[in-house]
């Protein structure tokens, strides 16, 4: 770096320390610089160096006083202590009250102060040239009495961020974005790791919802307003403020693309920025995120498809999305959301859990999607119903007898005992009536009373009793049948004497019955219903990049209909052009062509 | 002196399938009690009614709906819920007939209750009504609900 002449102080004020330089903030602000620390401050560093103590800042930046930002914000103190107290760009750390009332302080990493006027040659890395934002390459300019005006550029949109809570996205003017933080208030052009992915993930919504909007304008007719407000979130339609994401001025001052980078906004040099944010590009060509489309983007993106040809747009028409197919991707989601068929659909929208994935948007209206889950939660009640109807019904007997067998004593009369367990659950079900509870329970009192000899026979009678194919030698202590554990007799032995009984006895049986080829059938089915699906989603994501091909289709028609009409001007031009050469000239011109 | 009946044991048991639909009448009941507990400040009288007839309404509808539309529950089920209070029987007598499919409630149709031996406000149409008319009305709030709409 050069360094620049040291503009001579104003003779009256005390000489700089050593080390120090003066300069001039395009504001008109004189701040000084210096040069081995790399620090600046607006208070000037008279010969004792206790002065420079008083600027804490490292990373000053004066030079961005153009920026519109701040212009609301300079109110100077009298003694000027700290003369970044009202800077916006000071550090995050230091950001006090005088941004209590801008939630737009501006981005800690200062673009304005990085190598805007730095020349791109230089090779300059970002990190690099914030370090010395001073930068010789920047003397040039001082000596100009009138700066070229730079743009004022200030925000415009912000949106919030989705999974990204405090953080929220602010669009300037010109079109370039940062984020800002707005519990901590802090802010950057440079997006940190985490905030970086729900950017590119808020990216590709919003062009979602742009194509879902010129996609779909007509069909969306949305009947239910409570639920459309519901909805809006999700649906591309209707959004009421819809943020312009295209930059606001195109091509004239931003480079159009690597958003995510700090870009430098020049009125002219527009070379130098096209240079330095393709240098960017080249540096970390990792960053393969989707960006938005600028001009050139979408003219490299148009030459790269002319080299394909349009071979693969013929066979675009394949794997139709029929609205049965729509229906029945609607279905698999709320199949797959395991959402309850006895829900109101109103409770379900108000969860939220469908609006996530892809398969919401499969069918166009909120009418449609409600007629949608009638039937499918028709359906599922009835297969519900039948499964229910297989399965063996639970016996509410099973657990009064568990229950029994834990708590029963000869001590306890059937009112004591109901007194004293009536809050348990198996006391209180209603599928058992309390005569019954009271029959089971003097019953089994009385039996335990019987000589223990008595009670091992009469388990053995019972588990003989059983058919091979509930009692075998598969089951477990864990899985005996109901007709066993409903069973007074089974109860009646203290479980130390009767679990070894019961396995003992399992294990002289014989091996269950075979009877498993009854699924094999069943098997076939899913696998035709898992075929079937899987060719549904496909057949989605293909509507999904037909429809991005129409686009890109259009967008680079319409280049091609502007170049021609650029054609058709520059040969009239020609044309207009008579030269003093007269009639021969243009002869001679036209056989030359 | 009839025999005092209490506690548990006394209650027949709802019949079976209610604890498939048990959540969701939980979930109305405390909205029920919610709206009963509501303020009233700064509303009108009749617009403290409002959401008890609204969330009468989604109930009887659900049950309705239940029954009639998707087969889920049963006829002894359904009767059940009639008879416990769960469901407006009057309401969905009338939803069944042609005309009165959405209707909000029965105070709406009660023509003689009005001066001029009408319906309530919310029954007419859409079409019918003038341009940019928003109506609610004063029995239940409700915004319109012709089976024209």
């Amino acid at each position: 770096m050069t360094s620049l002449p040291p503009k001579p102080g104003v003779t009256s004020l005390p000489p700089l320390a050593p080390g120090w330089t003066e300069h001039k903030a395009p504001s008109g602000h004189t701040y000084y610089f210096h040069k081995e620390t790399k620090k600046s401050t607006y208070v000037r560093p008279a010969a004792q160096p206790p002065q420079t103590k008083h600027n804490p800042f490292s990373l000053p930046a004066p030079g961005t006083a153009q920026n519109g930002f701040q212009a609301g914000n300079y109110n100077y103190s009298a003694q000027q202590q700290n003369p970044f107290a009202n800077n916006p760009f000071a550090p995050p750390q230091q950001q006090q009250n005088p941004f209590s009332n801008n939630p737009f302080a501006p981005p800690q990493q200062n673009p304005f102060a990085t190598n805007t006027f730095a020349p791109p040659q230089q090779g300059l890395h970002h990190g690099n040239a914030q370090q010395h934002p001073r930068g010789g390459s920047r003397g040039d300019h001082h000596n100009f009495p009138e700066r070229r005006k730079q743009p004022e550029d200030r925000p415009k949109h912000r949106h919030d961020i989705p999974n990204c809570a405090p953080w929220v996205l602010v669009k300037t003017k010109l079109g370039r974005r940062f984020v800002w933080n707005k519990e901590t208030n802090e802010s950057f052009w440079k997006f940190p790791q985490d905030v970086m992915i729900a950017v590119v993930e808020f990216d590709r919504l919003e062009r979602e919802k742009k194509e879902w909007k010129k996609r779909g304008e007509l069909e969306e007719k949305e009947e239910d307003a409570p639920v459309a407000a519901l909805v809006e979130a999700v649906t591309p339609n209707s959004h009421p403020k819809e943020p312009e994401t295209e930059p606001v001025a195109e091509g004239d001052e931003v480079g159009g693309d690597s958003e995510y980078e700090e870009v430098e906004v020049t009125d002219d040099e527009e070379e130098e920025v096209e240079n330095a944010s393709k240098k960017l590009r080249t540096a970390d060509p990792s960053e393969d995120q989707p960006l938005e489309m600028g001009e050139d983007d979408i003219a490299w993106q148009l030459a790269a498809m002319e080299e394909e040809g349009y071979a693969e747009e013929e066979e675009e028409e394949g794997l139709p999305l029929t609205e049965e197919d729509c229906k029945a991707l609607f279905r698999d989601l709320l199949e797959d959301a395991r959402v309850n068929p006895y829900h109101t659909w109103e409770k379900i929208l108000e969860d939220g859990i469908l609006f996530e994935d892809d398969r919401y948007k499969a069918l166009p209206t909120m009418k449609a999607r409600k007629e949608c889950w009638d039937e499918w939660a028709r359906d599922k009640i009835h297969i519900l119903k039948e499964m229910k109807a297989k399965q063996e019904k639970k016996d509410p007997r099973v657990p009064y007898m568990a229950f029994l067998h834990k708590y029963a004593t000869p001590k306890l009369y059937w009112p004591e005992f109901r007194r004293k367990y009536k809050k348990e659950p198996e006391m209180k079900d209603t599928k058992l009536s309390d005569k019954d509870r009271e029959k089971w329970y003097r019953e089994h009192i009385n039996r335990l009373k019987l000589p223990q000899l008595t009670l091992k026979s009469d388990l053995s009678a019972l588990l003989k009793a059983q058919h091979i194919s509930a009692l075998n030698r598969s089951t477990t202590l864990d899985t005996l049948p109901s007709s066993v554990l409903s069973d007074i007799r089974f109860i009646s032995l203290p479980s130390s004497v009767r679990d070894p009984l019961v396995q003992t006895y399992i294990s002289t049986l014989p091996a269950a019955p075979e009877n498993a080829a009854q699924s094999a059938e069943e098997e076939a089915e899913a696998a035709k219903k898992r075929v079937e699906r899987g060719r549904r989603e496909r057949a989605l994501a293909e509507r999904e990049r037909r429809v991005k091909e129409d686009q890109r289709k259009q967008r680079r028609d319409l280049e091609y209909g502007k170049s021609r009409l650029r054609e058709g001007e520059e040969e009239l031009q020609r044309a207009m052009n008579v030269g003093k050469g007269g009639l021969r000239a243009q002869l001679s011109a036209a056989q030359d062509e | 002196m009839p025999p005092y009946r209490t506690g548990k044991h006394n209650k027949r048991p709802p019949p079976d399938g209610f604890e498939d639909i048990e959540d969701t009448l939980l979930e109305f009941q405390n909205k029920m009690k919610d709206a009963e507990n509501a303020s009233h400040e700064g509303k009108k009288k009749y617009e403290m009614l409002w959401p008890i007839f609204q969330i009468t309404h989604q109930r009887s509808r659900y049950i309705y709906d239940l029954y009639y539309e998707k087969e889920a529950i049963s006829k002894t089920l359904y009767d059940w819920l009639l008879k416990n209070g769960y469901a407006d029987a009057n309401l969905i007598a009338k939803w069944k007939k042609q005309g009165y499919e959405k209707l909000c409630c029965s105070r709406c149709i009660q023509t003689k209750e009005t001066n001029f031996n009408s319906t309530c406000i919310c029954r007419v149409p859409k079409n019918q009504l003038q341009e940019g008319q928003n109506v609610q009305c004063v029995n239940c709030g409700c915004r319109g609900c012709s089976s024209a709409d």
